[in-house]
């Protein structure tokens, strides 16, 4: 970089959304952006981008731009690439420095992440390799009960008695509720079931990470009321959430950029 | 490869003189093994088989999970694995076997027109119990056959009738390879055989330990390759020719402070075989960013010497106390003490889908071994052999997070 600046953009490129966030050197956000990731990562990158200079009213040629998220190598404007890792740990720390574990669930993957006193990651365990964990285990749920993705959770919730969804396969729970609406369940309890049966999976990658309170949960299902009352009751502790649980990521890249 | 990417290879890595002298020797011993085959007197054997039996008695050997290896490198794994599994093999079997196997099947299609022809097939399985339904298959195929050297599972002392059962082994295996070669064993040969072994495992063993240098002089890729012969030469003049050579070599780079990467400034743990497939790639590309790997589990395995007034009892306990016959414990314990020992800042720990021996447990040897040396590692999963199993940019993902961990 040829000057010193005091404001910095972090772009998140994850499989279903891109996210983008300018802050200064305080930390503050000047703009926040979020996107469908759709058939282009480049695209959507530069479609964030022209977001975050309308949003601030700032021309953003010069400053300094980490990519992060499992498109982080397809934009070639970036100055620096970093794991999601690395910036979920720092972008929560920055909101919340008491927090030791986090969890993030995104469209395609979780994680945990053991983050250190200093926001930095001192271990983490991700599961990329299987659907059922993720929010794309709740999207085919929700589509076999024909409700939206966002009425998924607050219809669990109202169920007193969620049914037993044994498989942890994707494509096998499926077929499995298939079967459960077919015997009559509720649809509500069917719905429970999802989450428990999602929400056990990802509180056993957090305890092997090991359990340190208290625990953040980031990412875009963590919006999910019954996904985190669950996840709560399986952990045996609550969670704490940041106001945009979507975007911690791409803060962790955007005050990372600013220290460039 | 472009131009480009050569030339930052060539900047990253030292190449070792020795490796001319390494392909030579192995070329050789290929050879012999063609014609020893030829002369009906070939041997496959597992990696953990105590060789210095065989060889004392005259028969050749041939090592199918190097010939696993080979395949790997040349990038045919998941062609000659197909066959395999196309005769019925299950995915979830080991690429090593599968290979063998395919190539067994199809040796016209295989590299080098597959392992010579074998008279019979020697498993031991203080590596894995897999070896020996594998050399079962390709008994059944071949006509050769098999004999079972068992080395049951040691946790801590390995108790006197435990012992005497593996001496028993010992015994019946001269007995099985003098009718089966009509040969004869003796032990003063044995003896001769022992001291060659021995001498070249301590060669070995100190272009190891040299690596406890800053800057380290090997690194993982170079060990692998340079393990060849104490794997398939144990107990034979070229491979202590070969080790003499590469410890010249490394002391020189030690006194001249030349490092194996150019620019040393992250020293890692590797745990498990490695991904033949990808070898220079994923080693280069990470001495390209400063990492290298002064020491491994896997090249340390070969350390045991046949030595003292009781030859067959060294056998025995040298045979069953490789590595991969310990508890989870023996492993946590070495890891540790590799990390101390050669001032190790992590680890990364390769999840081989094949080899569920090796790689059964990492999740919680991988915490234990944070705990307990307070440096973080990573587990990565994918296979040596089979290419299918390894995934790019989820590798990346976690090898990134973990060097992130150092800045
Ligand atoms: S399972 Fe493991 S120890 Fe056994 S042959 Fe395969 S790689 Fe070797």
């Amino acid at each position: 970089m040829a000057r010193r600046t005091t404001i910095g953009i972090g772009l998140d490129i994850g499989s279903t959304t891109t996210k983008g966030i300018l802050v200064d050197s305080s930390g503050t956000v000047l703009a926040a952006s979020l996107v469908t990731t759709g058939a282009s990562a480049p695209i959507a990158a530069r479609h964030v981008m022209d977001e975050l200079s309308q949003t601030s009213g700032k021309e953003l040629t010069g400053l300094p731009i980490i990519t992060t998220g499992y498109g982080r190598t397809s934009v070639e404007f970036a100055h620096e690439t970093v794991t999601e890792i690395t910036c979920h740990s720092m972008g929560v720390h920055s909101l919340n420095p008491d927090i030791r574990l986090l969890i993030d669930v995104g469209g395609q993957d979780s994680k945990v992440i053991r983050i250190g006193p200093n926001g930095r990651p001192t271990d983490f365990e991700l599961n990329d390799k299987c659907s059922a964990g993720t929010g794309r285990f709740l999207e085919v749920m929700a589509r076999v009960l024909e409700v939206s993705i966002d009425d998924l959770g607050p219809l669990a919730l109202r169920s007193t008695s969620p049914s037993t969804i044994s498989s942890t396969c994707t494509v096998f729970a499926e077929s499995e509720v298939v079967g459960r609406i077919g015997t009559g369940a509720a649809p509500a309890d069917i719905a429970a079931g999802a989450h428990l049966a999602m929400a056990g999976k990802v509180a056993t990658l957090a305890k092997r990470v090991g359990l340190v309170t208290p625990v953040g949960v980031t990412g875009g299902v963590a919006l999910n009321p019954a996904f985190r009352h669950y996840l709560s009751k399986q952990l045996n502790s609550s969670l704490w959430m940041p106001d945009k649980p979507q975007l911690t990521g791409a803060l962790g890249a955007a005050i990372l950029a600013v220290k460039r | 490869m472009g131009q480009e990417e050569r030339h930052t290879e060539e900047k990253v890595y030292r190449q070792l003189r020795a490796n001319s002298l390494l392909q030579e020797i192995m070329l050789r011993y290929m050879m012999e093994g063609q014609a020893a085959s030829e002369q009906g007197k070939l041997a496959w054997v597992t990696s953990g088989f105590p060789v210095e039996i065989p060889v004392t008695m005259g028969v050749n050997v041939s090592y199918p999970e190097q010939y696993g290896a080979i395949i790997g490198s040349q990038k045919v794994g998941p062609e000659i694995c197909g066959f395999a599994e196309e005769l019925g093999y299950s995915q979830e079997l080991c690429s090593y076997a599968r290979s063998s196997i395919g190539s067994v099947r199809y040796p016209e299609k295989s590299p080098l027109d597959g392992l010579p022809k074998p008279q019979a097939l020697l498993a031991c399985n203080n590596i894995c119990g897999t070896v020996l339904r594998w050399y079962d298959a390709v008994s059944q195929m071949t006509g050769a056959p098999v004999f079972l050297f068992d080395t049951p599972p040691t946790e801590g002392d390995q108790p006197s009738h435990h012992r005497e059962y593996v001496r028993q082994s010992v015994l019946r295996l001269i007995d099985f390879l003098s009718r089966t070669f009509h040969t004869s064993f003796s032990e003063e040969r044995l003896r001769k055989v022992g001291e060659l072994s021995g001498e070249a495992i301590d060669l070995w063993t100190r272009s190891l330990k040299a690596c406890r240098n800053r800057p380290s002089p090997l690194n993982c890729a170079d060990r692998f390759l340079a393990m060849a012969p104490i794997v398939a030469l144990r107990g034979t003049e070229p491979a202590i020719e070969f080790y003499q050579a590469l410890l010249e070599e490394v002391q020189e780079r030690v006194s001249q402070g030349l490092g194996a990467i150019r620019d040393e400034r992250i020293r890692l743990l590797w745990d498990d075989i490695p991904p033949w497939f990808t070898i220079f790639r994923f080693f280069n590309g990470l001495a390209a960013r400063g990492v290298v790997f002064p020491a491994d589990t896997y090249t340390h395995a070969w350390s045991g010497s046949l030595a003292g007034a009781d030859l067959l009892d060294s056998v025995v306990s040298v045979y069953s106390n490789v590595y991969l016959n310990k508890g989870l414990e023996a492993k946590v314990d070495k890891m540790c003490e590799l990390i101390k020992e050669y001032s190790l800042d992590g680890f990364i720990m390769f999840s081989v889908r094949s080899c569920k021996r090796y790689s059964l447990g990492q999740l919680v040897s991988k915490e234990l071994v944070m705990e307990r040396t307070g440096v973080p590692g990573v587990v990565i999963e994918g296979d040596m052999v089979d290419s299918r199993l390894f995934n790019d940019a989820q590798i990346q993902t976690r090898l990134d997070a973990l060097l992130e961990m150092f800045l």
